[in-house]
């Protein structure tokens, strides 16, 4: 089948996945984790035989080589032959859309400007002569609704003639006679670089100052004459080139808005979002609000996700009786029920829960609170030697660490990414979510919710205590400065909510299904031998490693082997710390069990230590990947460390108080 | 004139940003000079501006480089 390649770039919240779930639907192939789109997220679509394969690209509003997550999309979009560029533009804010535009028609030729929000537009009681804006950008537009699927066939049947044929006339930017002289002139002075963007665009960037570009040139000699072209153009604008570039686009863009918009009557002004603006990022009740809404996820993570989950556990004891009275030999028979069933269920148990975890952010994303949540956390950002916008990768933790840590990318500063990578770890993602379930499920029955709030929050203050140890010791740079757009509020729209939610869930339902079930039979492997007769003591391999570590946590209060080698497994995904103790006990006797080996306290501390004590592996990779290996092997010490003291600590303290 | 910085709420011009960096940023989305703007939150903690439907925040250190004019 004939195959092209879609790419969607954008300006933020221009409802880029909405379009991009439209066209594709559920056929997306993640490649690491969804989320914010740092990396690039694909689909594809098959539309009149031919097989459109889709890129959704990191929002962004310009194109700098400053940014890593901008870096993603011009690379994308310069390296890969993308048939063609859809650019999204909203309809509530042309002008920017259409400044955004004017910097991809550079470098992209094939474009197709899709003009979504029309329904907002219209309430605005603003309207566009679309035809006339086609002619004057020489590009074709297609009005979209995006959560309402309005346009999306025409959209999907002009991405298809655009494919058959290529236009040969396109929008060139005119920045005037003489400006385009000197751009000509530079142009002629580029020394040959090896890559591949056109030739335009990097003198554009070099003009504007870019430092990302500037440094590829800095070593070459033709670099002294092109400086001496700029600061003599310089010096005839009387201003910096770069400010004369913005003021020329967006005057053009001014005039040509102007010259196609069609006001009508209002019919509704947006001017809720600014009344509730003012409350939810008020300096005191922000916060409380914040909290309120954090606790009450939690409280519906388990109000709804419990009933559930004790539905799958029947049908996984059915499961688990069907094959013990089966025909098999006793090690696969042992292997199939001790192993796989009790290892791989006590994980799936959590399904419900996970899903609901990930389906209620995802609705508090697409309502645009996200945002206000950077801004509430900015104030302390700042206290604790942050950047505003860090905190939003630090939320992204709690889904999963690794997405996380890429998410880190949206920071300019290498200060700002080194030290949220490092407190990244301590944000409580969805892997340790069941070891809490089970827990405060057999000691914490009354105040579930509660206990578990306490522990995400006490990974926060432990992250933000690192932060602020480690900017007090090793940086003293200042923050670049803050500005995040707050997009309008929302209702959340169905689809991308349940995507959302799914996708999520599929990643974690696949980590089950391999690195969870692969872990699953090495414990296996080493509960079985030596003595198969002695399945999961301490006679066996687990039982003497656990057995070999565990005087360590002694003083935390589960200095049992048990404990110890659950705790081993869990750097290899922190799933498989319920797995490993299901693997001992079996699910079904899971609870029982272990409330013979912990008493309150002493579980709470060691969720304080599943919490806390080491990025599991993936994660490490990541942020090897992202910071180096010197940060990464450092964040590990330090968390084991941290873990180990602050479980102890508790485990201690309140025996103590107890006993006192 | 103020900064953006030390303004209460209410409806100012933008008559300068001072530094070239934070021009680009704020240009990037959509804030010029010369904009009419609404301050919705002031300091303590980022300001928020208004310009039409576009809504942003601005750090403290932003704000104190741009340079405002109350309108009545
Ligand atoms: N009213 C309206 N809302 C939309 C439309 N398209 C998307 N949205 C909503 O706009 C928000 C942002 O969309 P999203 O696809 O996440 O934007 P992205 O950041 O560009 O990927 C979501 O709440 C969508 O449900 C539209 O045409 N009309
Ligand atoms: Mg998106």
């Amino acid at each position: 089948m004939e195959e092209k390649i879609i790419a969607i770039a954008g300006n933020p919240n221009t409802g880029k996945t909405t379009i991009f779930n439209a066209l594709t639907g559920t056929r997306q192939m993640v490649g690491n984790w969804p989320g914010v789109t740092v990396e690039k997220k694909e689909g594809y679509y098959i539309y009149k035989n031919i097989k459109f394969n889709v890129v959704d690209l990191p929002g962004t509003y310009t194109l700098t080589g400053e940014s890593e997550d901008q870096k993603i999309a011009i690379e994308f979009l310069t390296s890969t032959k993308v048939d063609v560029l859809l650019i999204m533009a909203d309809a509530l804010n042309l002008e920017r859309s259409l400044y955004f535009f004017t910097l991809l028609s550079e470098f992209h030729k094939n474009i197709i400007i899709v003009l979504n929000m029309i329904d907002l537009a219209e309430k605005e009681g603003i309207d566009y002569d679309i035809s006339h804006l086609e002619q004057l950008l020489k590009v074709k537009i297609v009005k979209t609704i995006g959560n309402k699927n309005v346009g999306i066939e025409e959209l999907k049947e002009e991405i298809y003639k655009r494919c058959k044929d290529i236009p040969s006339d396109f929008f060139i930017f005119n920045y005037g006679e003489e400006f385009e002289k000197s751009i000509k002139e530079i142009e002629n002075n580029l020394p040959l670089l090896n890559f591949q963007y056109p030739k335009r665009f990097i003198v554009l960037k070099i003009m504007e100052k870019d430092e990302y570009f500037t440094n590829l040139l800095k070593d070459r000699e033709e670099y002294k004459k092109i400086k001496e072209i700029i600061e003599r153009i310089e010096k005839i604008l009387k201003k910096p080139i770069e400010k004369f570039l913005i003021e020329k686009r967006y005057s053009i863009i001014h005039g040509i808005v102007k010259e196609i918009i069609i006001e009508k009557k209002k019919e509704l002004k947006i001017e809720l979002t600014e009344k509730i603006d003012k409350i939810l990022t008020n300096n005191l009740l922000g916060p409380i609000i914040f909290l309120f809404i954090m606790f009450t996820i939690f409280h519906f993570v388990f109000f709804l996700g419990n009933p559930i989950k004790d539905f799958l556990e029947i049908i996984l004891e059915r499961i688990k009786n069907y094959f013990l009275n089966i025909n098999l030999s006793i090690w696969s028979k042992s292997l199939i029920v001790d192993g796989i069933i009790s290892g791989v269920g006590s994980v799936i148990l959590f399904l419900p829960n996970i899903f609901l975890f990930f389906f209620l952010f995802a609705i508090l994303e697409d309502t645009g609170y996200m945002a206000r949540a950077a801004i509430i956390s900015d104030r302390l950002m700042h206290k604790i030697g942050l950047h505003g916008k860090s905190a939003i990768p630090l939320i992204l933790g709690f889904g999963c660490n690794v997405p996380a840590i890429m998410g880190t990318r949206i920071l300019e500063n290498k200060k700002d990414k080194i030290l949220t990578s490092l407190a990244i770890p301590f944000m409580s993602c969805s892997a340790r979510l069941p070891v809490y379930i089970l827990f405060t499920g057999i000691f914490f029955k009354e105040n579930q919710g509660l206990i578990i709030f306490s522990i995400y929050f006490l990974g926060i203050l432990i992250g933000i205590l690192s932060i602020k140890f480690f900017s007090y010791i090793f940086f003293k740079v200042e923050s670049s400065p803050l500005i995040i757009e707050l997009p309008i509020f929302r209702i959340p729209y169905w689809r991308n909510v349940i995507i959302e939610g799914w996708i999520k869930t599929k990643y974690f339902l696949k980590k089950a299904g391999t690195i969870i079930f692969l872990g699953t039979i090495i414990l296996w492997f080493l509960n079985y031998f030596p003595n198969p007769q002695n399945y999961g003591t301490k006679l066996n391999f687990a039982g003497r490693i656990g057995n070999f570590i565990s005087p360590i946590f002694k003083p935390a209060g589960y200095g049992f082997w048990q404990a110890g080698i659950a705790l081993i497994f869990g750097i290899y995904a922190k799933e498989l710390v319920v797995s490993t103790f299901g693997s001992f006990f079996g699910f079904e006797n899971l609870s029982e069990s272990l409330a013979f080996y912990f008493t309150p306290i002493s579980s709470y501390a060691f969720m304080l230590m599943s919490l806390l004590y080491m990025p599991c592996i993936v994660t490490f990779i990541i942020i090897k990947k992202e910071v180096g290996i010197r940060w990464a092997l450092f964040s590990l010490l330090w968390s084991l460390f941290v873990g180990w003291f602050c479980s102890t600590i508790f485990y201690q303290v309140f025996s103590f108080l107890k006993g006192g | 004139m103020e900064k953006l910085s030390s303004v209460k709420e209410g409806k100012y011009k933008i008559v300068d940003i001072t530094k070239i960096g934070k021009l680009k940023k704020m240009c990037d989305l959509g804030i010029l000079i010369g904009d009419i703007i609404e301050v919705i939150k002031p300091a303590p903690g980022p300001i928020i501006i208004k310009k039409g439907n576009i809504t942003v925040a601005v750090g403290y250190g932003m704000a104190m480089d741009v340079i405002v004019e109350k309108i009545e």
